[in-house]
């Protein structure tokens, strides 16, 4: 038993979330295989929302296979448990919600592995690429699914296309941190909607119409709800469980900036980590709850995202500025409102850019915030869909054009800090 | 030494001296040498507080991350924040520090991964 127990503690509980969600994902049995197969065939694009295009239990049912997967590689390679690591799988449960499925994502991943071994480096060193590689995946099944080419044409120009993208990603984003100093948390969203532009600008040459998002569903709000309930109330209980004085290390952990690369594991230890990952997940909710924002695909998304960066960057106090200064911006411009899905789930992406709020104070959160709300559509509009984390496009503008700034500000000041 | 490695040399060195300066040393001399097992970085200044010593040992003894080789990394020396010379800490081995008479010496070993088998 206690063998189970420190087993559990190692992998972080991440195979107990898995089972909670391959057990959830055989509720409606018979919808399953018909459901999944139309996840599979859907061509994935910005905001495809797979609880309305599978039902829950086939999306349920594809969360679970990507994270076996994904799991199951992370331990044939040995991989630590690190904070990018925790946070690149629940990335990847959540966007499983709504854009990537096991077909449109292994190309990415081949692209990336070829890449390791022509630059002679191990694979696993691209490990935090690799994670969050798969934003794109949708231009895979676009090019399957989109357009209305033969599948003799279609599945070839689909695998090739995703191989490619995966190959050139790993040097592209590794350069794209540069752009906005690391406190964009989803860089590679920004370097993937940099290539998602090259892509929709070469479709729209050729008068392909890629615009195939469509409408979310509403209608398994309760069920995410409590599963979201769930899974913090696990993450919380495992912090005490590992450390009975969690509340005493956790402090630590929120004066943190968040900025990139920052492992929470590494620098807090798992169980101020896991607390702050729990308090992440009741923090989305308690969002949601006063917005009267109900869960789709795309919004379980977020959560669990926002909850995954509980481990890599983001914490209450970074986090709620930026939300608040999206709220903001949602309520006080007239061209948008909270009860668009984009603006929905924007309050809870817009956390990529905490780091802002954790090194230069809550104002420059709420600026951050309130720019972001604005940027995303037009960010939506540029990139065309292919990049899933298209807030993280968008927050890279908005770092880029607030640090210089702030930096400028804060430049005269003691470097006592250094 | 691969064209990656040399840049990543060269973003350390860059660092440790942007970290000197800024703590108001004026007289720095950083040497590298490439050997097969390891690079070596030593850096020769006026005789350092007790307190900067103890910075540096805080940021930078900490465990290689493999991770950031490729993701991470460009981050070191483009900004004045308290974490980039943590970065350089994930990119090394070891650190040492001795003071010697009016001087102190930090010897930064980074070894070498990707060593082609003889």
């Amino acid at each position: 038993m206690m063998e189970l127990v420190l087993k559990l503690r190692q992998r972080m509980l991440m195979p107990v979330i898995f089972i909670i969600l391959f057990a959830m994902s055989f509720f409606a049995a018979g919808e399953l295989i018909p459901g999944y197969i139309d996840i599979l065939r859907s061509p994935s694009v910005l905001i495809s929302d797979y609880l309305l295009i599978g039902g829950l239990s086939a999306t349920l049912f594809n969360v679970s296979t990507i994270m076996l997967i994904n799991i199951i590689m992370l331990n044939r390679l040995k991989m630590k448990m690190t904070g990018p690591v925790f946070a690149g799988l629940l990335t990847i449960a959540g966007f499983s919600f709504f854009g990537k499925n096991l077909f449109n994502t292994i190309p990415i991943y081949i692209g990336i592995y070829i890449y390791a071994r022509m630059q002679r480096l191990e694979f696993k060193s691209f490990m935090i690429v690799v994670l969050f590689s798969t934003g794109i995946s949708p231009i895979v099944s676009f090019m399957i699914f989109g357009i209305e080419w033969p599948l003799y044409v279609g599945i070839p120009a689909g695998l090739l296309v995703g191989i490619i993208t995966g190959f050139i990603l790993p040097a592209i984003s590794a350069h794209t941190v540069r752009f906005h100093k690391g406190y964009n948390l989803y860089n590679i969203g920004f370097a993937m909607g940099v290539i998602s532009m090259f892509y929709s600008a070469i479709l729209r040459a050729f008068n392909v119409d890629f615009w195939l998002g469509g409408p979310t569903t509403e209608a398994y709000h309760s069920e995410l709800q409590i599963l979201t309930l769930l899974m913090s109330g696990v993450f919380i209980l495992s912090a005490f469980i590992m450390d009975r004085r969690v509340l005493k290390s956790y402090p630590a952990l929120l004066k943190s900036s968040g900025r990139l690369v920052s492992d929470f594991i590494r620098d807090f230890g798992r169980p101020s980590t896991m607390l702050n990952v729990g308090i992440m997940g009741i923090i989305s909710l308690i969002v949601l709850q006063i917005l009267s924002i109900e869960i789709n695909g795309p919004v379980m998304g977020g959560v669990l995202t926002v909850m995954g960066f509980g481990a890599f960057g983001k914490h209450p106090r970074n986090a709620i500025p930026v939300m608040t200064g999206a709220l903001l911006g949602a309520a006080l411009t007239p061209a948008y409102n909270i009860d668009m899905v984009s603006m929905a789930i924007a309050v809870l992406f817009v956390t990529a850019l905490s780091p802002v709020a954790g090194r230069y104070g809550i104002v420059a959160g709420v600026v951050a915030g309130f720019l972001h709300i604005i940027i995303t559509p037009l960010a939506f509009t540029f990139q065309g869909g292919f990049d899933l984390y298209n807030n993280g496009f968008a927050a890279g503008f908005v770092a880029a054009a607030l640090i210089p700034f702030l930096e400028a500000l804060k430049k005269d000041k003691p470097e006592e800090e250094r | 030494m691969s064209n990656q490695e040399i840049r990543i040399v060269t973003k350390i060195v860059n660092e440790l001296t942007h970290f000197f300066l800024l703590h108001g040393h004026k007289k720095i001399k950083i040497e590298t040498y490439h050997e097969d097992e390891a690079t070596l970085f030593v850096i020769t200044v006026e005789k350092m507080s007790t307190t900067l010593a103890a910075t540096i040992k805080k940021k930078v003894d900490r465990e290689r991350w493999l991770e950031i080789e490729t993701y991470g990394w460009e981050l070191i020396g483009d900004i004045d924040s308290k974490s980039e010379l943590e970065i350089v800490g994930h990119l090394i081995d070891e650190v040492h520090i001795k003071h010697d008479g009016a001087k102190s010496v930090v010897t930064l070993v980074r070894k070498n991964r990707y060593r082609k088998k003889k």
